[in-house]
């Protein structure tokens, strides 16, 4: 024990002095203020079916509602006597086996919107019917940590989230580190560089003035991302699709000062409204499997005690499966928090699948979504989570391994 | 000598003022035609830019010679130009009858196979190892198939925005692949993405209601949004729900209950392959109220409620002033366009005439503020360069992938966000890098849709090919030992002994780059040298001055101006382009590549 906390502080300092040379003071100066905590989210999109991931089988009302696509009990993996986790995820049921994964249940707030975008947006922005403009991790980086921390919040997608959306960061956002470069001849370089840099300028075109922001962005990023990612080289097994959790862990390897990171299984995946139950299954292997070689990855660099994963979609499905052998938009589902700092287990009230619907047959929250927030601001990155969140939420202690 | 120089800089001196002096009006928000007067080359610039794909200087002073009135009638009301020069789409020989009804997986269609003993018009074998694998090989034949033809069509389609003499007819048909999107990962059937953006070209600019009527009957977009399971007794809201959020009212203008309402009165649409039929026994006949109207509706009778509110009107103007005019919207003006789309009874003509002669429209607020999407980019460099087709290297759906769009491949329902989200700090390098690829093509290219770059399927083609069994191909294609753990996804592959999927993918392949007709793969021709001499250009500074002109609409400060003159003459060994003729071409692409690379590059 003792041994691997040396060998995990001796990589540390290593890593960290050999970049200091390649990274602007800034970034070695906050790093230690931010108490060396990093949160990751990863965000199923298209509204996972949480009823078929964590199963209730010990509640006959869940086959009731799911005659067709209810997984029967012997194919299920079993983690006590009342739940079981989907077939297709071996991965978590490890994870889950080894006491580092939290499920939260119930997940939801009031007046629940059925639209993938608006519900998306309530829980990318932590301001369910609303008009809030910035991201809860952006509103999180404004208040960590001054806009000259660069490269604070870093986003895994093609375009930008709204959860990362921040008044004073411009987080990175990349989708391939190889190509986040700008090409071109030797002799252009320094121009290339130098003209984008040339940011003097005065004017009311806003779509002008953003553009000239995020370009000096990028100069700055760029080197960093292709740096870490040319020093990565993937050792263990993510699955058929490491939905960019690789690349998360090269940045992490190579120490760069990011603290939130957000990436997703992207495009509306998990929308199963027809012939859910293959799909679905193949869906949540993969993200297993990805969830399974990051952790496995942040313990081959010793980061795992620095790192949590939230993983979290837009709304659960409904109750009842539909005609088309699938299940239609919903609501409440639950949320999990994975990590080797984590308590595993269940957190949260278990939702009543009969008492617990709404008219239109829709699970009721039991766990305001917000409190999960609220427990990885306050307990996990140390923040007043009032001053990101406007309100107080209850917390849940899924940090304390010792209780 | 020196008498000359002071020409030189009195010249420069008005030629950049006349480049970077801003025109000022209080145009805003008034939708009042501009006058004869008011016309000039910057405004003809501006209205091809967004009502078009921009075009080359002659091509501006084309429209801007028909004046302002015409100008418009000349690119509103396009029907009059011929398009037979342009090339229907040529299809590869790929789709037979089997693939009709294509099921929805891999898992369905060997379900299907064993309970009939047949799939996909292929029968399952007596007797023997993997009975199914013919089945299995023809359904990932099939996925790899339509997505090379669909990839096939874009390309066509992009040929199309960059030649064909209509391009608002292009543009607003790409407006429409964007509002009612629809993505082959689902559709799963190139046929049917065709026909889909011929239904949006050919309602492109006529009438909403009709288009709408159209895309509710497209097979495309029935399929997408599981219309066929949307049957009596049991809604699928999926559609109705789509219908009200994204294609006529937005969030707050209805309820939960007028989508299940709706979701009945589109029971038993379906299609029969290409052909919408309605399927009179799935039909729910009963009493639906959406919307405070309650009635016998079917499927037609909902558009016309969902239209008639106004805020149907207030959406797609809203959407249209978007995408043509300004990302930031006033609520006073989109009101009184919604009254114009109303008053016309939906028609888009009038609407988008006012649009495009108003002088809100050629406001200094709303001239280069638009964030081009990367369609429109690539689109419009070519069509600046003078190109009649897109290049096949670099490749153009590969290029707008890298900057974040892919046509018949929006990422979700909702279409492509726009506006500032196209950009991000990686896409903004990437659109310098997409100038450059073509300036300086990749002469190692090869299309990896066709040619598989994954190792998983070069390990297992090497295998087979020198004689492993299937099996052993597998496990060799999964990186042997080499891994610490082997993933459940990556054990899956070889369990069942019917087939082996892996295998099936591989053979699909090799199966469709057998059918699939190539994308020609030539480089751009362009010759900057022949560009700049005609141009009139004497000196470094002209020459600069001129590629600045003909590319941005939004002009680079003049600090970043005088440093590309610089690298220019420095990197000719002069200031004097004529001097240079010989030897011009490679700087000139250098300076394109730096211009093209500008922030304000990005803007229309």
């Amino acid at each position: 024990m003792n041994n691997s906390v040396n060998r995990r502080s001796f990589l540390k300092t290593a890593t960290a002095a050999s970049l200091s040379s390649l990274i602007p003071m800034q970034y070695a100066l906050s790093k230690d203020a931010l108490n060396g905590k990093t949160l990751v989210v990863l965000e199923l999109s298209g509204g996972n079916d949480g009823l078929n991931t964590i199963i209730p089988y010990a509640d006959d009302n869940y086959y009731k509602h799911r005659p067709n696509i209810g997984i029967r009990e012997n194919k299920l993996l079993k983690i006590d006597d009342y739940f079981g986790f989907n077939p297709g995820i071996v991965g978590l049921e490890s994870l889950y086996k080894e006491g580092n994964m939290a499920i939260i249940h119930g997940c939801g707030y009031d007046n629940p919107s059925f639209s993938h975008f608006t519900s998306m947006a309530y829980m990318h922005t932590a301001a369910p019917n609303s008009g809030e403009e910035y991201g809860w991790l952006g509103r999180l980086a404004d208040h960590m940590a001054p806009p000259t921390h660069k490269n604070f919040i870093i986003n895994i997608d093609k375009t930008q989230s709204l959860a990362v959306r921040s008044q004073k960061h411009v987080p990175i956002v990349f989708d391939q580190p190889q190509r986040f470069q700008r090409e071109g001849f030797f002799v252009q370089k320094s121009i290339l560089e130098s003209v984008i840099n040339a940011n003097n300028v005065i004017n009311n075109n806003t779509a002008q003035n953003f553009l000239n922001e995020i370009a000096s962005s990028a100069n700055e990023a760029s080197s960093v991302i292709s740096e870490a990612w040319s020093n990565y080289s993937r050792r263990v097994d993510y699955g058929l699709t490491p939905i960019d959790l690789d690349k998360i862990a090269a940045l992490i390897e190579a120490d760069v000062p990011a603290r939130l990171y957000y990436t997703s299984f992207r495009d509306n995946a998990f929308d199963t409204h027809v012939h859910q139950p293959n799909l679905h299954k193949r869906l949540l292997t993969y993200a297993s499997d990805a969830i399974r070689g990051f952790m496995n990855d942040l313990d081959r660099m010793g980061k795992s005690q620095d790192v949590v994963l939230l993983v979290m979609t837009e709304f659960g499905r409904r109750v009842p499966e539909n005609t088309s052998l699938g299940t239609d938009h919903g609501s409440a589902g639950p949320m999990f928090i994975i990590g080797a700092s984590v308590k595993g287990g269940h957190y949260g009230e278990i939702p009543d699948l009969v008492n617990g619907l709404d008219d239109g047959d829709n699970l009721k929250y039991t766990t305001d979504f917000r409190s999960v927030y609220a427990t990885l601001i306050d307990k996990w990155l140390k923040v007043d989570s009032k001053s990101i969140l406007r309100k107080n939420f209850q917390t849940f202690d899924i940090f304390d391994r010792t209780v | 000598m020196s008498k000359n120089l002071i020409l030189i800089s009195i010249l420069i001196i008005l030629f950049t003022s006349n480049i970077f002096a801003k025109e000022t009006n209080n145009w805003k928000n008034d939708i009042d035609p501009i006058k004869k007067e008011d016309w000039s080359i910057a405004k003809a610039s501006h209205l091809l830019e967004r009502a078009g794909f921009g075009g080359t200087p002659e091509e501006i002073k084309f429209i801007y010679n028909l004046g302002h009135l015409l100008a418009v009638e000349h690119l509103v009301n396009y029907e009059k130009l011929p398009t037979k020069y342009l090339l229907k789409f040529e299809e590869s020989n790929i789709h037979d009858p089997g693939l009709i009804n294509f099921p929805p997986s891999r898992p369905a269609t060997t379900k299907l196979a064993k309970e009939t003993g047949e799939a996909l018009g292929i029968k399952v074998k007596e007797s023997g190892n993997r009975k199914m694998q013919p089945i299995v090989n023809k359904f990932f034949f099939w996925l790899r198939a339509s997505r090379l033809e669909t990839q096939r069509v874009a390309y066509w389609w992009a040929n199309r925005m960059v030649n064909s003499p209509r391009p608002l007819e292009e543009k607003m048909t790409l407006f429409w692949h964007n509002h009612f999107a629809t993505n082959e990962t689902k559709v799963r059937d190139y046929r049917k993405l065709l026909l889909q953006n011929e239904t949006f070209r050919l309602h492109a600019t006529g009438n909403f209601k009709e288009l709408l009527i159209a895309v509710a009957k497209d097979p495309a977009m029935l399929h997408f949004l599981d219309a066929g399971q949307n049957v009596k007794g049991a809604p699928n809201e999926n559609f109705a729900r789509e219908i009200m959020e994204l294609f006529t009212l937005g969030v707050g203008n209805y309820e939960e209950k007028d989508i299940r309402e709706a979701a009945r009165a589109f029971t038993g649409w379906n299609t029969n392959d290409l052909e919408f039929i309605v399927n009179k026994d799935k039909h729910d006949t009963g009493q639906k109220t959406i919307l405070s109207h309650t009635g016998n509706f079917t499927g037609e009778e909902v558009i016309d409620i969902l239209l008639d509110q106004d805020a149907a009107a207030i959406f797609i103007v809203k959407k249209i002033y978007k995408e043509f005019v300004n990302e930031e919207v006033d609520n006073i003006i989109i009101d009184q366009y919604a009254k114009i789309l109303k008053s016309n009874n939906y028609q888009l003509k009038p609407l988008l005439k006012t649009i495009f002669l108003s002088k809100d429209f050629y406001s200094t607020e709303n001239i280069g503020s638009h964030i081009k999407s990367p369609i429109e980019l690539v689109v419009s460099t070519y069509k600046k360069l003078g190109l009649n087709k897109s290049p096949g290297i670099p490749d153009f759906n590969q290029a707008t992938t890298a900057m974040g769009q892919t046509l018949f491949w929006p990422p979700t329902v909702a279409g492509w966000a726009g506006g500032s989200s196209w950009i991000t700090p990686a896409l903004l390098m990437e659109r310098g890098n997409f100038a450059r690829s073509f300036l300086y093509p990749d002469i190692d290219f090869i299309p990896k849709d066709f040619y598989s770059p994954d190792p998983k399927i070069i390990v297992m083609h090497d295998a087979i090919r020198n004689g492993s069994d299937i099996t052993n191909a597998t496990k060799s294609s999964n990186g042997g030992e080499s891994v610490m753990m082997m993933a459940e996804g990556n054990m899956m592959a070889d369990r069942d002994e019917d087939f082996n999927t892996r295998y099936g993918s591989y053979r699909g392949w090799q199966m469709a780059v057998s059918k699939v007709k190539p994308i020609p793969r030539h480089a751009a021709e362009i010759n900057f040298t022949k560009m700049i001499i005609d141009s009139g250009a004497h000196n470094t500074e002209e020459a600069v001055d001129y590629l600045i002109n003909r590319f941005l609409t939004v002009k680079i400060n003049n600090k970043k101006r005088i440093m590309i003159i610089s690298f220019l003459e420095e990197n000719l060994g002069t200031n004097n382009i004529i001097d240079a003729k010989s030897y011009l071409e490679d700087s000139i692409r250098m300076v394109v590549h730096l211009i093209m690379s500008q922030p304000e590059y990005q803007l229309g």
